[in-house]
């Protein structure tokens, strides 16, 4: 091997050294550096394909436009009155919450995002949303719709996440069958890349009664996903050798997103002192 | 020496294309990997020091921008095997490692340093073919990785079709890469040093 080309495999093993010493920080930051970069490559593609499907759909029009509206007008006082008595309800909720002492539960906020678009990577299950670091969201937070789980976030830059969907591998929820006390860890496929694949519930008891159909929902034990959010139904169960596993159908349809919120949890505040009798009302 | 910074920025130019490239649903969001094609073809034509320049280049922005966030390193998972933290956060569920790429795309390009006599002729045959089989290596041995780490050796259908027609739209636009990298040779009178001799490579 010539003199020059010896260097040069050393300087590549060198670097690679290099690479595989990073910590996870450093690492994340790197992907973070580089999905940064290329954002505005990625928001133009997403803006090119929508422009796309926007010049293919068929011409709307403007009468049912103008009905459509009028009906989301009505549907949204509607909603606007619902949230007022669900506020009101909320405040009589915490009071008497604060006066038998009950242990306030995390609460959590909500941040509206747009997808961008879906990731064509190798092996991963990912979709791009247009929130990020600067909007406070962190690594590892779940992301729902009002049908359910979608997924958790992964990489972040400024203005934009990646978000692992739950069909992938690598995102595992722990999780119970409804009307049940069965749990078990809900996981995807590897590499089943399809638009709706079937999830996995594994880990549970064997020659358990399932009802297909039945919901899937999280449990909140892991701490990462609340509790009580829709992950999909049960198709079928199968007894496994040592453990009896629900083949899951995603309650989230992904091939249509378009809006998704992603969850932050926040730290519980402590719960407050119980009135004492001394200062009670009497 | 215009030919190798010109390499390099055509590289980074690929990453950028890529983000444009739609996936094709109906083979499981199959794609053209258009930097990996692109350093294939180019570790044809560039001598071995810039090979593995262009291996690490591509192998760390590879991996910076399509691997999942890499995850805490995590004890106790199976103490708690169903209901804890460390499941929900990815314990048990290892990733490739960041950097593998690298040593993937160092080796594949070793491979494909071998055909260069063949890319100095202007013989494009077996170039294209060599670009298909080291795209499927590459997948293939991400999948195997994939698998050794996570245990419990499957290989569902869409895994195949996924690999081939991701293969076969390597092979595709390889042979435009390839035109693009004799245009760029000619245009910047890149000469082909190959076993210490000395070809003039003028495009025929």
């Amino acid at each position: 091997m010539k003199k020059l080309n010896l260097l040069a495999l050393l300087l590549f093993v060198a670097g690679l050294v290099a690479v595989f010493t990073f910590d996870t920080a450093t690492t994340r930051q790197i992907q973070a550096r580089v999905l940064s970069l290329l954002s505005p490559f990625i928001h133009s593609s997403a803006a090119m394909e929508q422009a796309a499907s926007t010049a293919l759909a068929p011409q709307v029009n403007v009468t049912e436009l103008k009905r459509d509206y009028d009906e989301q007008r009505i549907q949204l006082e509607r909603l606007r009155i619902i949230q007022q008595k669900f506020n009101q309800s909320n405040e009589e909720n915490a009071t008497l919450r604060q006066l038998i002492g009950f242990k306030q539960s995390a609460p959590f906020k909500m941040t509206a995002a747009k997808v961008i678009r879906r990731s064509s990577s190798t092996w991963w299950n990912s979709l791009i949303i247009d929130k990020g670091s600067m909007d406070g969201i962190g690594t590892d937070s779940p992301v729902i719709t009002s049908v359910g789980l979608v997924g958790k976030t992964s990489t972040l830059a400024p203005h934009m996440a990646k978000v692992i969907l739950l069909t992938d591998e690598t995102c595992r929820v722990s999780a119970v069958v409804e009307g049940t006390k069965e749990q078990g860890i809900l996981m995807g496929e590897r590499a089943a890349l399809e638009v709706r694949p079937e999830l996995h519930l594994r880990f549970m008891n064997r020659n358990v009664n399932i009802n297909a159909g039945a919901g899937v929902y999280s449990t909140g034990e892991g701490g990462v996903f609340p509790a009580d959010l829709l992950l999909g139904r049960v198709k079928r169960f199968e007894n496994r050798e040592i453990s009896g596993e629900a083949i899951i159908e995603p309650a989230v349809d992904f091939s249509t997103l378009d809006y998704v919120f992603v969850i932050e949890m926040q730290v519980a505040a402590p719960a407050p002192e119980p009135p004492s009798s001394a200062n009670a009302k009497p | 020496m215009l030919f190798h910074p010109i390499s390099i920025i055509l590289l980074l130019l690929t990453f950028m294309v890529q983000e444009f490239i739609p996936g094709l649903e109906i083979a499981q969001f199959a794609t053209l990997f258009l930097p990996v094609v692109f350093f294939f073809s180019a570790s044809v034509a560039a001598p071995f020091g810039m090979m593995l320049i262009l291996a690490f280049i591509t192998g760390f922005i590879w991996d910076a921008r399509y691997l999942p966030g890499v995850n805490e390193v995590l004890t106790g998972a199976e103490d708690v095997f169903g209901t804890g933290a460390d499941l929900e956060l990815g314990a048990g569920s290892r990733s490739l490692p960041f950097g593998l790429s690298i040593v993937l795309f160092g080796m594949l390009g070793t491979l494909m340093q071998g055909i260069r006599p063949l890319f100095k002729r202007g013989r494009l045959e077996l170039p294209v073919l060599m670009v298909g089989v080291a795209t499927f290596v590459w997948l293939l041995a991400q999948y195997l990785i994939i698998t050794f780490l996570r245990g419990s050796l499957q290989f569902p259908g869409g895994v195949w079709s996924k690999m081939i027609t991701d293969t076969l739209l390597a092979m595709l636009a390889a042979p435009l890469i390839f035109l693009l990298l004799y245009s760029l040779a000619r245009v910047s009178s890149y000469e082909i040093k190959y076993e210490g001799l000395r070809y003039r490579f003028d495009g025929r």
